[in-house]
């Protein structure tokens, strides 16, 4: 397992219960160390199962999750966690949750770090965590986990409660650690907006499978959002990920195989666009492995230099 | 790289720390209720009964023995049911709360492994327990052996006073530890995990107190006319013989250390098995 890749799913899967639905269904993809990703999906696509699996919290019903080239349990001590609802024990106070981490992390433990996310906040490190707001124990839990100085930071939808002006300062701490540190960030959200700008990498997760994975600017430049007058089977050549007739127009997200005719007018589509067409259509085919992202971005360089 | 185990051990004590001030608090309540038992309601008692005149002043010795009994009893089911609070605790608030929460899951993320984390859990309180239940029952021996006469409606089969005089009590709470524990990481609710936790420790105990008296071989005593047995006997069972002779089966207070060595022992052996599964099932569960 190369060292240079943080996280990474071999036909991963997680049932829950003997006859339980699969939360998550073979999952397959690579995420490079030092890239900061987007883990984005409507609710209950399973991202939480994912950050969850990566984690070592839970364990794979098949298959398996490799963290940074080891084991979820071995990589424990190098791995950053925050969950969805920011768990923290209410009866400490915020100087005691600190405290904790440090006792939990010897020789990894950034009191200074984690002092300054706090500070931040103009938050009392004697006030207790049950007198803090949603957005206070945010700060406090991404302070928690950021002062063990993380190589792979797992965030679960980390800026939902925040108020903008909190959600643009965290961001930005969190990137200051990114690329301060090289750390790895995987990040959730089910609103694709609020990570556009941070991210590099894209895992796009519906129904419990990865429908893209990869760099964001190769998934982006691997479509094509085409309108032209012509009718579907007009690009039966090229994967079609959604497609929409209005009148004599045809508006159509596709994957381009080769060369379009000069009767469509082309446009890079947004991330906002890719990631909603994807959703709005299962059926589409996953673009997963982060080499075939290449490859195609590649042979796409290679039609427009010839 | 992993957290040493004296870091571990003081987060859990600074989590818990309202529990254990309360648990010293109920045991130094205890402790001086016992001693003031021992050292001035008994000593009175033996005081009038050598100076107070019956009719003169109108005090009634064999009721003040029986309110001095009365009261031991109280605190012996204090002390030998104590094991339903714990279960109920450890069900709920010690491991059932923190997997509800997801505070679990915090602690599972800092540099801790989730066997760790249990392990700390469950020897912090099983230390405190075991500590503050051997001072109860030590005390409870001090304060229950002398003046036997003076108490009536007391006796050494008694439920609580049974548990209270001997390592059952300890006992009874270790396990209740370890159930509380491991219906918690099964149900991973708060209010679920307490109520099967304090249901199921219950219901164990029933079962032991109801085979108690089977647990060591009893003696038999026949006679040819109906007879009563000594007043500190454990009468098991009472009939005819096919002869028309009548017999029964008892305990003398002789057989309290092996019957009480035996539901010690049982319960040990469920504690231990619990434990085990408690972790398998955290194993099984966690990477």
């Amino acid at each position: 397992m190369s060292s240079d890749t943080a996280l990474r799913a071999d036909a991963l899967g997680k049932r829950f219960g003997l006859r339980g639905g699969w939360a998550l269904r073979d999952c397959s993809f690579r995420l490079p160390a030092g890239r900061v990703c987007a883990v984005v999906g409507p609710n209950g696509a399973g991202k939480s199962t994912l950050l969850a699996l990566a984690a070592g919290l839970t364990v794979p019903t098949e298959g398996s999750v490799t963290v940074l080239g080891t084991t979820p349990a071995a990589a424990r001590p190098r791995v950053g966690y925050v969950a969805q609802d920011k768990p923290l024990y209410p009866q400490l106070t915020i100087a005691e949750t600190l405290r904790m981490g440090a006792d939990l992390n010897p020789g990894r433990w950034d009191a200074a770090g984690a002092e300054q996310v706090v500070a931040g906040g103009d938050l009392d490190p004697g006030a207790r965590v049950r007198s803090l707001s949603g957005g206070q124990r945010t700060r406090v839990a991404l302070a928690l986990a950021l002062g063990k100085r993380p190589e792979l930071l797992l965030l679960d939808e980390p800026m939902a409660d925040l108020d903008p002006l909190a959600r643009h300062e965290l961001m930005g701490t969190l990137m200051a650690q990114a690329a301060q540190y090289g750390t790895t960030i995987a990040m959730s959200s089910h609103v694709v907006a609020e990570l556009e700008d941070s991210c590099d990498h894209l895992l796009l997760v519906g129904g419990g499978r990865i429908r893209l994975a990869g760099e964001i600017d190769d998934l982006l430049a691997a479509h094509l959002r085409v309108t032209g007058a012509g009718t579907p089977d007009a690009l039966d050549a090229h994967t079609v990920v959604e497609s929409r007739v209005t009148g004599r127009q045809l508006t159509a997200l596709i994957r381009p195989a080769g060369a379009l005719g000069d009767d469509w007018r082309t446009a890079t589509p947004s991330l906002e666009e890719l990631v909603l067409a994807h959703l709005r259509n299962p059926a589409a085919p996953a673009l997963t492995a982060a080499g075939d992202a290449e490859d195609a971005a590649t042979a796409r360089n290679e039609e427009h230099a010839a | 790289m992993s957290a040493a185990a004296p870091a571990l051990h003081r987060t859990v004590l600074r989590l818990h720390r309202t529990t254990l001030a309360c648990w010293t608090l109920f045991v130094t309540a205890v402790l001086g209720w016992l001693g003031w038992l021992g050292g001035v309601s008994a000593p009175h008692i033996r005081h009038l009964e050598t100076t107070c005149d019956p009719v003169r002043d109108l005090c009634n010795i064999p009721y003040l023995g029986w309110v001095y009994g009365e009261r031991l009893g109280y605190v012996a089911s204090v002390i030998g049911y104590g094991f339903l609070a714990v279960a109920a605790y450890a069900g709920g608030a010690l491991i059932g709360r923190e997997l509800e929460n997801g505070t679990a899951a915090l602690a599972w993320t800092q540099g801790v492994t989730p066997t760790r984390w249990l392990a700390a859990k469950l020897t912090v309180p099983a230390l405190a327990l075991t500590a503050g239940d051997g001072t109860l029952v030590a005390a409870f021996r001090w304060g229950w052996t002398p003046h036997r006469d003076l108490r009536l409606g007391d006796d050494w089969s008694f439920g609580g006073i049974f548990l209270a005089r001997g390592p059952a009590t300890p006992a009874y709470a270790l396990c209740a530890l370890a159930v509380g524990a491991l219906t918690a990481l099964l149900l991973r609710r708060t209010l679920p995990a307490l109520a099967v936790s304090l249901g199921a420790t219950g219901l164990l105990h029933l079962l032991l107190a109801h085979v108690r008296p089977y647990l060591w071989p009893r003696l038999t005593r026949t006679e040819p006319h109906p007879f009563e047995l000594d007043n500190s006997a454990w009468e098991v069972a009472r009939g005819r013989t096919a002869g028309g002779g009548h017999w029964a089966t008892y305990h003398p207070p002789s057989h309290f250390w092996p019957l009480h060595l035996m539901e010690t022992g049982i319960v040990l052996a469920v504690a231990a098995l619990t434990t085990a599964a408690a972790f398998a099932l955290v194993r099984r569960r966690t990477a």
